[in-house]
């Protein structure tokens, strides 16, 4: 049996037929082809598979598709507007947050919730923030410095 | 400031982009038309005999396009060095996890669901879990050898007997080293192709692409041209991805369907069956001079290879040698064993056994400075290698910032005045570590590096190079090192994707080679393209080739600026005189290295040496056991760092695994059962687990790196286990010598010191 759902992915509305029993990981990453949305466990214990679910961070790999019907889903892709990086994106780029890049659209998503909220967090805040997102790469030093740079810049990336 | 314009210079990485953007397609996200999904039957016996496997309902589920068992493959036995492997278990199941039978469907829920189907008979057979066990006579045989033994290493220099009696001092201690994953985010994934004529195309995670095609080649009994290995972006390897099962079977699916399969290990499965490190028990005897000189060195490793020889015997080997390049050894007593054991495979992770030992080393170290009374800082200083040394092995330093890494950290640590005024329950702790920039020892068939550099009509660069860029900035380390060699900007280089189609036989991305090997190979390259580009342009310019030069992307004649060409109109104009002929450079660089003798081992492995020292300081909770880091620093001689920021995110990264490995991690197992193969019960690092990370970059300039550059992956980690270590002991007096450094024992060595 496959359910109506609606999807807002991006400020774009999707329209498809599923199983009820699909992930939004899978939906997002299969049936829209949005690859940016990364599984790195599949049982919620990594954030790689992170997306803002009207502007709260989850783990898509957890949340069944159905639980997103009408809401506002935003994915990596959803960050830069008319080829203009995200200013966390800028910053993650030039502090060198990124090595191998698989945890980077989580924690980049993770972050903007935070800066959302919270536009100017104490450093500790930061990596309170991030602890559901696993980076093997980084050590986070990088991470948690270009986040800074934005905090300390006011939301532009920063010197 | 650099002396260059591209090289030494902190920047991004030249794809940080793609990745920031979620543009970048790792291995786990490729799509091919007609793609079927791949999944593997798994043992769930750590050592049974397969009596009989029953396919047929799992075939008849409607969505299922290709069922395979053994039969299905070609049963060649293979393996990266030994000949242990099959693609599928044939007679027997060697450890939980091991690839018995697999299913491709159209989508991943069938596939899931045809395992379900598979009807698998199973004998078990006594099974031995730890090495020691292992060789006892009455265990169970893994691969009918005498005592499972895989390989055994020995290596006697000098007399340690004699030595031993010279010394003032002899310090005995064992230690154990424990198995822990690589945990890098993206599992081990693949997608495999078909044509028509049989010809496979591997979209692989791996570090060794031209070697994982050798290997295959003769795993599929294939000529190596119906073979070609691509690498897209992955996500991670820290050593794991190199030969893996999952790849051949994949490509047996593609095989029997005739379609593109993609396989991707889902978490459990990749701890259950990815090559964790190496456990190993290792016995250490050190024997010293009252004034601190080093006399002589007896060793005994065994390790645990699990259920088929991947690189572990290397490994071993690794830890049973390396450190005697450190200090200046005259006299070696050595042994290594490596044991087959009814676990998950082990192999390669970031440090390849000299972690292991060092961990060992610098703890023995620790103590005999205190049992001489000197400090551990200038025991190694007095001891350790230096800058033209030849070291007990053959192993020529060309450069060595031993020294000056130390100084560095214990001036930034205020290691002096910590060390002095002790502060119960605080402590500050030091290690040291050598490594290598490529390891011939390794790597046999030949030693060396290779680029091609294609200057197109429009100008753009692009590098073609067989290493391998896991994540750790390599591809842009290249790029700065051609746009350095030809002159031009940076943003007109690109990296192209490894594909043996038309890359270079790379050897690939371990022992810390890739900057050394990859990067005198692109540079070779580039020189080669510049010459032809500048004898293009000496016509055009009526000039001679030697007098021009290249800055900026325009070409100039030396000492008269205003007889010049751009870059670009030169690649244009060269291209329409030679019929459409794009400049393509090749070069290569081959090192002077030697393959050590298979008895004495003697001879120089590597073209380059890297060093470093790390201080840990800590605050031991003595009521819980619980050790809380509170600074870390970190020096490493670099030779040059082409790329300081990237250089940086490898030590941080580096620190962050070793302290992961030190505290917190450790595969737990119950009769070869792994109890926990998931990021909630196997716990890595996370951004409040970790110290602030001061990274020093020591620069002697190597005669024999590119710029003067040597590697940095591996040393970044090595020290890690025993600073943090030597700095709990400093804090609490108690000494733990078996990784991982857990709240019970601390508390159990604290209870035990009391009574």
């Amino acid at each position: 049996m496959k359910h109506p759902l609606v999807l807002l992915v991006n400020e774009e509305r999707y329209e498809l037929e599923i199983r009820p029993n699909r992930t939004l990981l899978e939906v997002i990453r299969e049936d829209l082809g949005l690859t940016g949305t990364k599984e790195g466990c599949g049982t919620g214990e990594c954030g790689a598979c992170t997306v803002l679910l009207d502007g709260e961070p989850i783990n898509a790999c957890l949340t069944l598709a159905l639980q997103a019907h009408g809401r506002k889903v935003t994915t990596i892709e959803g960050l830069a507007k008319g080829g203009q990086l995200h200013p966390l994106q800028e910053a993650f780029i030039r502090y060198g947050a990124i090595q191998c890049g698989f945890c980077t659209p989580g924690m980049i998503l993770t972050a903007k919730a935070l800066l959302d909220k919270k536009p100017k967090p104490e450093e500790v805040e930061i990596r309170e923030a991030l602890v559901g997102n696993l980076c093997r790469c980084t050590g986070y030093q990088k991470i948690v410095e270009a986040i800074m740079s934005l905090v300390r810049a006011g939301g532009k990336p920063g010197p | 400031m650099s002396a260059y314009r591209v090289v030494g210079h902190p920047l991004p990485q030249i794809d940080a982009r793609e990745r920031a953007l979620g543009a970048a397609q790792f291995v786990s996200d490729l799509k091919l038309p007609r793609m079927l999904f791949g999944r593997v039957l798994r043992s769930p016996h750590p050592h049974a005999r397969i009596l009989r496997i029953d396919t047929s309902k799992a075939k008849a589920l409607v969505g299922v396009k290709a069922v395979v068992t053994a039969e299905d493959t070609p049963k060649i036995p293979f393996g990266p060095r030994t000949e242990d492997w099959t693609i599928l278990a044939g007679d027997k199941v060697r450890f939980v996890g091991d690839e018995v039978a697999a299913v491709a469907a159209v989508d991943e829920e069938t596939a899931e669901e045809a395992l379900e189907l598979i009807q698998v008979e199973y004998e078990e057979l006594p099974a031995v879990f730890d090495p020691l066990e292992a060789m006892r006579p009455e265990a169970p045989l893994i691969h009918d050898k005498p005592k499972n033994i895989v390989s055994e290493f020995h290596l006697t220099r000098g007399d340690v007997e004699e030595a031993f009696k010279e010394s003032d001092f002899v310090h005995s201690a064992s230690y154990f080293t424990s198995q822990v994953y690589q945990a890098y985010l993206e599992p081990m994934a693949c997608v495999t192709d078909i044509d028509p004529t049989g010809k496979l195309t591997f979209y692989l995670a791996t570090q060794i692409p031209s070697m994982t095609r050798l290997t295959y080649a003769k795993a599929l009994n294939l000529p190596l041209e119906k073979i070609r290995v691509v690498v897209p972006y992955y996500g991670g390897a820290f050593g794991a991805k190199m030969e893996t099962n999952l790849h051949l079977i994949a490509a047996i699916l593609s095989q029997k369907t005739g379609r593109p399969v993609r396989m991707v290990n889902p978490r459990q499965e990749d701890f259950m069956a990815g090559n964790p490190r190496v456990p190993m028990y290792i016995d250490l005897r050190i024997g010293v001079k009252k004034d601190g000189t080093l006399m002589g060195k007896e060793v005994h490793v065994i390790g645990a290879a699990g259920g088929r020889a991947v690189y572990s015997m290397v490994i071993v080997a690794t830890a049973c040698y390396r450190v005697d390049s450190l200090y200046r050894f005259q006299n070696l007593k050595t042994k290594g064993l490596t044991v087959y054991t009814n676990t998950v495979p082990t192999s390669c992770f970031r440090g390849f056994g000299n972690a292991q030992m060092t961990f060992a080393l610098e703890s023995s170290m620790d103590m005999i400075a205190e049992a001489i009374g000197m400090d551990p800082a200038e025991l190694r200083i007095r001891n350790g290698v230096r800058t033209g040394d030849v070291s007990i092995h053959g192993w020529k330093i060309g450069s060595s910032g031993l020294a000056e890494c130390i100084d560095k950290a214990t001036e930034a640590s205020h290691w002096k005045e910590k060390r002095a005024e002790k502060r119960f329950p605080r402590g500050i702790g030091l290690a040291c570590c050598n490594h290598v920039s490529g390891n011939r020892a390794f790597a046999r068939e030949f030693d060396g590096g290779a680029g091609l550099v294609r200057i197109g009509r429009e100008g753009k660069v692009l590098v073609y190079h067989g290493e391998s860029d896991m994540g750790q900035g390599q591809k842009t380390v290249f790029a700065q090192i051609v746009a350095e060699e030809l002159g031009v900007p940076l943003d007109w280089v690109e990296v192209a994707w490894v594909d043996t189609e038309v890359s270079p036989f790379g050897m690939g991305s371990f022992a810390t080679r890739g900057t050394v090997f990859g990067g005198n190979g692109v540079k070779a390259a580039a020189a080669e393209a510049r010459r032809q580009i500048l004898e293009l342009a000496a016509e055009m310019l009526e000039a001679n080739p030697v007098d021009l030069e290249i800055k900026e992307g325009m070409i100039f004649v030396k000492g008269a600026p205003e007889k010049s060409l751009p870059f670009k109109r030169a690649a244009e104009e060269g291209l329409y005189r030679r019929g459409g002929a794009p400049i393509v450079g090749t070069g290569f660089w081959v090192p002077d290295t030697v393959l050590p003798d298979p008895v004495t081992k003697y001879g120089n492995i590597s073209p380059a040496y890297p060093f470093a020292c790390h201080i840990a300081e800590v605050e031991v909770d003595t009521e819980t056991g619980q050790v809380n880091l509170l600074n870390y620093v970190a020096a490493h001689d670099v030779g040059r760092a082409i790329n300081p920021q990237t250089t940086e995110g490898q030590i941080h990264g580096g620190v962050a695994q070793g302290i992961g490995w030190a505290l917190m991690e450790n595969m737990i197992t119950e009769k070869g059962r792994i109890l926990n193969p998931n990021f909630r019960d196997y716990v890595v690092p996370g951004p409040l687990d970790l110290p602030p990370i001061k990274s020093i970059l020591v620069e002697p300039i190597d005669p024999n790196g590119p710029f003067g550059a040597k590697g940095i992956g591996e040393p970044a980690l090595n020290p890690v286990p025993a600073a943090v270590a030597n700095a709990i002991y400093h804090a609490i007096g108690v000494r733990i010598t078996e990784l991982p450094i857990t709240p019970e024992k601390i508390l159990k060595a604290l209870k035990a010191r009391k009574r």
